[in-house]
């Protein structure tokens, strides 16, 4: 296994992609930069919509809370833009690296739980029938929603401790 | 001035969080730096976001829940902050990008509160956004990426 993902990361760092990201002294830094950026305005945003559907702030409307969404899915593009941009230019850092699996699953769980609530509820968040009554299963998509993203920067921010990554 | 940095940089807390090899010493207080980070910076996203325009759904009276919040997310960092501050003191307290930092969040903070009093000072129930508030918003949503902005270059002095 361990094998694979190097001859992976050896592979992946020898494209022309990944030594042009190494070659600019300025793009890892801004990278950085835009990656914390885009945390804020993800945690931010989808965390106000999950203590709105957890039933705090009961006023706003779930529909209004909603059409703020649109800029927690702009924070999160932006992190994982610069993300992909972290792992092609230095893939050695992460292929053997604890943390970055542990990253990978709690984002892959918010993923999933996010798509989901997507795909079943979008339709009744949008025609505001959820605005008075919403479905008890509103709190257990928030907590979950919460919890994963928690653990997707505790991960994150244990990259260079745990594993090998700057 | 030195003396004292220095002092503070080999004082038995400044050595133990520098140095310990614990995931519940430097890393563990960069993680709380991060989430406060997250918190704060990313509530006022939303109530800026809001002033501007953006999802006029919400009445600007219930976001005034996200200032304990926000200053849960400031005092998290404030002290999760000094710690690391303290740990590297010789290093972090000689360098510009510091001092612009620590300077960016002062005027940030200034802005929060100038937001607090220009949108719920008069009748909170009935906050509105004004042009000012804009201007603020605006103001507040630059300054908070700037201070990201020397925070993160705060790890290449």
């Amino acid at each position: 296994m361990t094998e694979t993902l190097d001859t992976f990361a050896f592979w992946l760092r020898g494209t022309q992609i990944s030594e042009a990201i190494r070659v600019l002294p300025w793009l890892w830094p801004v990278c950085e930069i835009l990656h914390f950026f885009g945390l804020s305005l993800l945690v931010g945003v989808a965390g106000f919509f999950d203590l709105r559907l957890l039933g705090f702030m009961r006023r706003v409307p779930l529909s209004a809370a909603w059409s703020l969404m649109p800029w927690a899915k702009a924070g999160f593009a932006l992190s994982a833009i610069t993300g992909l941009t972290f792992f092609v230019g230095a893939p050695d850092q992460y292929v053997n690296n604890l943390a970055f699996y542990g990253k990978l699953i709690f984002l892959l769980i918010a993923a999933l739980n996010a798509a989901y609530f997507e795909v079943a509820y979008r339709k009744t968040v949008e025609r505001k029938e959820a605005d008075l009554q919403a479905p008890n299963a509103f709190r257990i998509i928030a907590a979950v929603s919460l919890v994963s993203w928690f653990f997707v920067i505790y991960w994150g921010r244990m990259l260079p401790f745990i594993g090998n990554a700057f | 001035m030195m003396e004292l940095l220095a002092s503070l940089e080999n004082s038995g807390f400044g050595t133990w969080l520098r140095e310990s090899p614990s995931i519940w010493a430097y890393p563990a207080v960069l993680t709380l730096h991060t989430f406060g980070l997250g918190v704060l910076v990313g509530g006022n996203a939303v109530l800026d976001l809001r002033l501007l325009g953006y999802a006029p759904g919400i009445p600007l009276a219930s976001l005034e829940k996200l200032f304990p919040m926000m200053w849960a997310g400031f005092w998290v960092n404030a002290i999760s902050g000094v710690a690391l501050f303290v740990a590297d003191a010789t290093t972090k307290g000689t360098t510009w990008v510091f001092i612009t930092k620590l300077g960016i969040i002062v005027v940030g903070v200034l802005v929060l509160f100038a937001i607090r009093r220009e949108v719920y000072g008069q009748n909170a129930e009935a906050a509105v956004a004004t042009s000012t508030s804009r201007v603020l918003a605006v103001a507040s949503l630059t300054l908070w990426f700037l201070a990201i902005v020397t925070g993160r270059y705060m790890a290449y002095v």
